[in-house]
């Protein structure tokens, strides 16, 4: 166990409230007290929250173990997944919590990620293009692959689509077009995949353009921010020499 | 026809060239505002140095009269740097909020994330914006007066000319603009990037903050430099430095020549 | 009324939902998926550790076919499970596992030549084969007597979920999130799709279609400390329950998982002990080979599990503020190996516990994690009960895991279903005609916007939240690891009146869209009812049989208990569920009942048995030139889609 968590502190949760289902409902900023337990995460702070004081607030937490990506909201400021972060991680025992911006909000700290990660996919066609897949005989031995391959390819597929990367980003917040690093994640992993018989410059015709590779201003929110630390900063660069060579 | 038709459906190369001439002018200047910097500085060697690093980029080397150089190469020198600075501004500008609403997302984004390399682009902006117009008129005063640098010229120029406001803020936008600008051409096209790039980022900011320091300290000095010359030489506005080598060899025409 | 028509109505968006609506879809269905969250977001990705399949690449694996496979498959469910779905699995895992790796699964590949291992405790050098450089790999997993657990490091089923949706995505399947399956739609012979709310606007809408399919994964919820999602509540098996016409099977057969870490009870992968870690006690000690000398910590689950409870109730275990618990060692494999293919749980416990589990011991304890139980199907996926009506993935009974689940099974499950089930979906599609009338689904909508109604406007006090904690109070308690006939009784007996007390929940907040305490409200009554299958299945069931473990029957009791049990719920004012059983035919059985080889549970044996291994010894002197394929075909005859069937390649083997 943590040695330096403080029980039975206490803590203040500021969190937004605005339930956009209701008529005339208008954004607040509500305080909720709570007294902290060994272990507590924003997880179980918020939970006992709804229990205990409203019913009514809203969060979306489906794993709760940091794999999902259903949980990610600003915590003080910084996108992050809520369910693994420990309250004991804010020494002032103040906390504010606000929905993931650049995502249309259901209600508190609820916003749509699935809609716009189906988008992005959609966009990129985030799938094998391999034309003769149909062909493939499934009882015979598959295809080798470079085992250092497969193992690459899973560094860039560790993506959770928690969208902090894109709430991170300054140039997503202010061009709704922009792809975002999700979308370059993706792209770069199935440009790396040898199954997928795309080429750069099929890859091109998704990611040439301003609202793709050459519209990221290398803000770096999106390194700094990924939960799951995924190399954006190596593979959007990667991506823009590709791209720009392309002929 | 079939390939025609191909052609015409591929997407426009012209964003990646344009990504590519961003970048590209943004170092050719970058790189030359070091030299720009280190070439300035020569006054804090001395009035000497600086007299012959001015005469030395007029050509003069190439006439006979060690005074007498080629003004006119450094306004075609000013014009090439003029024309990549507008070229440079041109590709950035479209990366600027476009409207006030987009101003007011990213203003709010900054103040809720606190995140440095999102701040540093604002500061490109800002500093941007500013060069675009002060960065101009310099320009436009070096190409038009070419024959006038020089110890004492220039330093006329930061005082009687009431100059030196102007160049203390292009100083310290320039600076961090290039520095910023440079660490951001190595992240964004992942020239150091290494077997660790998350490490090598964080050196390359290091790097980038010593640079910026370096440039300014430099640059404030030099700065102290010319307006302590400018304030001492303001009773003789307009008269040029001539070099000690000059004066105690006493070549008199040649003096008569340069003065007139 | 909000009506959408389809063909083929999918209620999950997991990994059996999904394989199932792209069988659909590939057969020119028109296909729609509703799910609580979006599809990459089910608890299929949680699945760390691997799936299995016996492609035999791996030097460790060598020798492995289906046969092997389904030895351990039988063994691992204690004979509980239906051994012609348990054949059909074991037949088509390696073909799931290939089709996914062209759908774009990054499977950990073999690298030829020598690498280290931990092997009980030991340093030990493999030599992988040059021919099979580049093939599928596999890891070790409890209750195998093969490596044959192929994975992507520790994101298994992360990776598995992304291809999967990936691929529905490219057919363009709709997904419709954020909604909620609250009834189904039948006729008492006829499913005809369900009543979904939108959990946004909180609008009914009635999904009408000729094929309706539950795959809405498992129940572990109803327990207060689970390794599950908090989404895994078994709505899905619940309104199958409630139809009153289907049934649920082997409700009682829930496994605990022995490594989840305390006290948030996040799982830390078998992966763990596959590739090498150890149990400690509070001494530091190894106990697990005292108890089982010969698979020591890679025993099936159930036994694992007990053991270490068996071990803390000697006072062997670590006290702590959240209760005592044993140490998971994974020091002994080393930064890197756990830096590669332990990364997530490396996350987990930097996150959640605030330990480096290179130098630091894990808390874990053995903790709620799958659900063996669930609708009850064919072996083609459909409810006995209610035309129309399937179920895959752990939300069904299809059967393949009895009593016990083995790791790595279940993701394999839920592809396999998905393959196998789906082809069926899609026959039964194309062989039925829609045929309903709009009073059916008036009468079904207006019944679930009336309990709606009713509940916002009750002017009851019971508190939602309140009874939902007591409920997973009690199963934790009561219906654990060990149970026994006075924890039990207790337990049906406290639920019964939980049942009653959630007739009478108030809501304090009254907004008929989005509103979580509605969401509750309307699922809290639904899991006291699958709480009580589980409580009172187990109290019938006086034998000892894989995850159902009586301390006051220790013995696996093969002559009376070699059956299933079906849980029906015939009026929604009742307050306890029917039980009926069914029994597994010992004398169809590929492999007669036996011991498991570890666990050393005493057998009352079944006269069949005896039977049935003579019938069995007969068959295979009879045909003495019989290859393997030919004595399957004879002892357990199965039946497969076409697509499906087919031998499968083996390096260094072929199709032998
Ligand atoms: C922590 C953990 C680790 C595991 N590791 C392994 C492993 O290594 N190997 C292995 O073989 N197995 C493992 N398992 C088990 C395995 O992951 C699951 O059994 C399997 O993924 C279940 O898949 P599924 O498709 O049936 O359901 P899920 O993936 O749970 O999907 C259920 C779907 O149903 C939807 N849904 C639920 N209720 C409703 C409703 N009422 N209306 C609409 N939609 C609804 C949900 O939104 C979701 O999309 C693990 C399980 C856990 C908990
Ligand atoms: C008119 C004045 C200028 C304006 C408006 C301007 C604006 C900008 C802006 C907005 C950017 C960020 C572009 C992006 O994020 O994609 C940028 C980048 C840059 N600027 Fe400037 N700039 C000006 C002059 C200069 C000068 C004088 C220098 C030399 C020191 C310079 C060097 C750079 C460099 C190196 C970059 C990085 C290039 C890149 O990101 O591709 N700029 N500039
Ligand atoms: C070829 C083009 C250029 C020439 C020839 C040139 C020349 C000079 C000279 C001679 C000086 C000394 C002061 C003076 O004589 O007035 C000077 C100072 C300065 N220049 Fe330039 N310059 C050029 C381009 C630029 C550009 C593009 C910028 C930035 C946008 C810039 C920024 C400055 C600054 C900030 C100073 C003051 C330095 C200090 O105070 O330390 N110059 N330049
Ligand atoms: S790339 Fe990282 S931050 Fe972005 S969605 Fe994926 S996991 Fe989240
Ligand atoms: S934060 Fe945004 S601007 Fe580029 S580097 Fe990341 S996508
Ligand atoms: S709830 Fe799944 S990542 Fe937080």
């Amino acid at each position: 166990m943590r040695q330096e968590q403080q029980n039975g502190r206490k803590l203040k949760f500021h969190i937004l409230r605005f339930n956009p289902q209701i008529e005339g409902d208008k954004p607040k900023m509500v305080t909720y007290e709570l007294t902290e337990a060994l272990g507590m995460t924003v997880f179980i702070a918020l939970n006992q929250i709804r229990e205990q004081h409203d019913p009514s607030l809203q969060f979306d937490f489906v794993c709760r173990a940091g794999i999902c990506g259903s949980c990610a909201m600003v915590i003080n400021g910084k996108p992050d997944l809520a369910c693994r972060t420990l309250t004991s991680k804010f020494p002032k025992g103040e906390i504010t919590l606000l929905p993931l911006p650049a995502f249309e909000l259901i209600g508190d700290l609820s916003v749509n990620t699935g809609k716009v990660m189906r988008a992005v996919s959609e966009r990129i066609e985030g799938w094998i293009h391999d034309k003769n897949m149909g062909e493939i005989d499934l009882t015979k031995m598959e295809v080798t692959m470079d085992p250092d391959l497969a193992d690459n390819i899973y560094e860039l597929e560790r993506c959770v689509e928690c969208g902090c990367c894109l709430a991170a980003c300054g140039t997503k917040r202010m061009r709704d077009d922009f792809l975002g690093a999700v979308g370059f994640m993706k792209v770069a992993r199935f440009l790396m995949d040898t199954r997928d018989k795309r080429t750069e410059e099929d890859m091109y015709e998704i990611i040439g353009d301003d609202d793709g590779i050459f519209g990221c201003m290398s803000l770096m929110g999106c390194e700094d921010f990924c939960p799951k630390d995924l190399p954006h900063q190596h593979q959007i660069a990667y991506l823009r020499r590709k791209m720009v060579t392309v002929k | 026809m079939e390939q025609l038709l191909s052609e015409q459906v591929k997407k426009s190369r012209t964003p990646a060239r344009l990504d590519f001439y961003q970048s590209a002018t943004g170092l050719i200047l970058g790189l030359f505002m070091w030299a720009h910097m280190l070439l300035v500085s020569s006054i804090l060697l001395g009035n000497e140095s600086m007299y012959w690093v001015a005469k030395s980029l007029e050509a003069s080397f190439l006439s006979k009269d060690p005074t007498h150089g080629y003004p006119i190469l450094v306004t075609f020198a000013v014009l090439g740097v003029f024309f990549l600075f507008i070229v440079h501004a041109g590709l950035a500008v479209r990366k600027f909020p476009s409207s006030w609403k987009q101003h007011r997302v990213f203003r709010s984004h900054m103040k809720m994330m606190k995140h440095k390399d999102t701040n540093i682009w604002y500061t490109q902006v800002v500093t941007g914006f500013i060069m675009f117009f002060f960065g101009s008129v310099h320009l436009y005063i070096m190409m038009t007066h070419p024959d006038k640098i020089g110890p004492y010229a220039s330093s006329d120029r930061f005082v009687s000319d009431w100059m030196w406001p102007l160049y203390l803020i292009l100083l310290l936008a320039v600076e961090a603009h290039g520095t910023i600008g440079l660490y951001r051409l190595a992240v964004k096209w992942g020239w150091f990037d290494g077997k660790n790039p998350v490490s090598n980022r964080k050196k390359l900011k290091f790097l980038k903050n010593l640079l910026a320091i370096f440039f300014i300290v430099l640059g404030l000095f030099t700065f102290a430099a010319y307006v302590k010359i400018g304030i001492e030489h303001r009773d003789k506005q307009g008269e040029r430095y001539i070099p000690s080598s000059l004066t105690s060899q006493a070549k008199p025409e040649a003096l008569i020549n340069y003065q007139s | 009324m909000n009506v959408i028509y389809t063909d083929s109505l999918i209620i999950g968006g997991g990994l059996a939902g999904l394989r199932i609506a792209i069988a659909s879809k590939q057969r020119g269905l028109d296909t729609i998926i509703v799910s609580l969250i979006p599809a990459k977001r089910s608890h299929s990705a949680a699945a760390q550790g691997g799936m299995q399949a016996s492609l035999g690449a791996s030097v460790k694996g060598e020798g492995d076919d289906e046969d092997v496979h389904f030895a351990d498959t039988v063994k691992g469910s204690d004979w509980g499970c239906d051994q012609k779905v348990a054949r059909m699995f074991v037949n088509t895992a390696p073909k799931a596992i290939r089709e996914l790796s062209t759908w774009g699964v990054p499977w950990s590949r073999v690298k030829k030549g020598d690498r280290y291992v931990v092997v009980n405790a030991k340093r030990v050098k493999l030599t992988e084969k040059d021919e099979a450089h580049g093939l599928i790999t596999a890891r070790d997993f409890g209750g195998t007597k093969k490596w044959r657990t192929c994975f992507t490091a520790d994101g298994t089923g992360h990776t598995m979920l992304y291809a999967m949706d990936n691929k529905a995505i490219e057919l363009g399947i709709p997904v419709h999130e954020r909604k909620e399956a609250i009834a189904l739609i039948h006729n008492g012979e006829n499913c005809h799709g369900a009543i979904v709310r939108d959990l946004i606007t909180g609008d009914l809408t009635a999904y009408i279609a000729k094929a309706t399919t539950i795959a809405t994964g498992g129940y572990g919820r109803l327990y207060s400390v689970s390794t599950n999602a908090v989404i895994c509540e078994g709505i899905g098996a619940a309104i199958a329950l409630e139809t009153g016409v289907a049934a649920l099977g082997n409700m009682e057969a829930v496994q605990f998982h022995p490594t989840a870490i305390v006290p948030v009870g996040i799982l830390t992968t078998e992966g763990c002990r596959g590739d090498g870690g150890l149990l400690r006690d509070v001494d530091g000690y190894r106990f697990m080979p005292d108890y089982e000398p010969e698979k020591k910590e890679l025993a099936s689950r159930d036994v694992v599990s007990r053991r270490m409870t068996e071990h803390i109730r000697k006072g062997k275990g670590v006290p702590s503020p959240y209760g005592d618990h044993l140490w998971l060692d994974i020091t002994l494999l080393g930064k890197e190996h756990i830096d590669k293919n332990l990364r997530e749980v490396k996350e987990i416990c930097e996150y959640f516990l605030g330990i480096d589990p290179v130098k630091q011991y894990i808390p874990v304890r053995p903790t709620q994690h799958y659900s063996m139980g669930g609708v009850k199907t064919n072996p083609t996926g459909q409810s006995p009960y209610l035309k129309g009506l399937f179920s895959a993935g752990e939300s069904a009974c299809w059967d393949m895991h009895g009593f016990n689940r083995l790791g790595g099974n279940s993701v394999a499950e839920t592809v396999v279903a998905g393959m196998i089930v789906g082809e069926y979906v899609a026959d039964y599609c194309e062989q039925n005609q829609l045929e309903i009338k709009t009073s059916l689904i008036e009468q079904f909508y207006n019944r679930e916007n009336q309990k709606i109604d009713q509940l916002i406007e009750s002017s009851s006090n019971e508190n939602v939240f309140q009874i939902k904690s007591e409920m997973q109070e009690i199963m934790m308690q009561n219906v654990g690891i060990f149970r026994n006939q006075k924890d039990l009784e207790l337990a049906v007996s406290s639920l019964k009146s939980l049942l009653k007390r959630s007739r009478k929940i108030g809501l304090k907040n009254k907004t008929r869209s989005s509103n979580p305490e509605l969401v509750e409200a309307i699922r809290v009554p639904k899991m006291i009812k699958l709480a009580l299958t589980v409580a009172y299945g187990a109290l019938q069931r006086t034998e000892s049989r894989g995850a159902h473990s009586r301390e006051d029957f220790p013995e696996r009791n093969d002559r009376d208990w070699l059956k299933r049990t079906l849980a029906f719920w015939r009026n929604e004012e009742d307050e306890m569920p029917e039980l009926q059983y069914e029994d597994l035919d010992i004398l169809s059985m590929e492999l007669a009942p036996a011991s498991r080889g570890y666990g050393n549970a005493t057998i009352i044996d079944n006269q069949d048995t005896e039977k049935r291994i003579k019938q069995i010894e007969e068959i295979t002197k009879a045909n003495p030139n019989a290859d393997r394929f030919e004595i399957q075909e004879l002892l357990n005859p199965i039946e497969l889609p076409k697509k499906l069937q087919g031998k499968n390649e083996r390096v260094g083997r072929g199709f032998k």
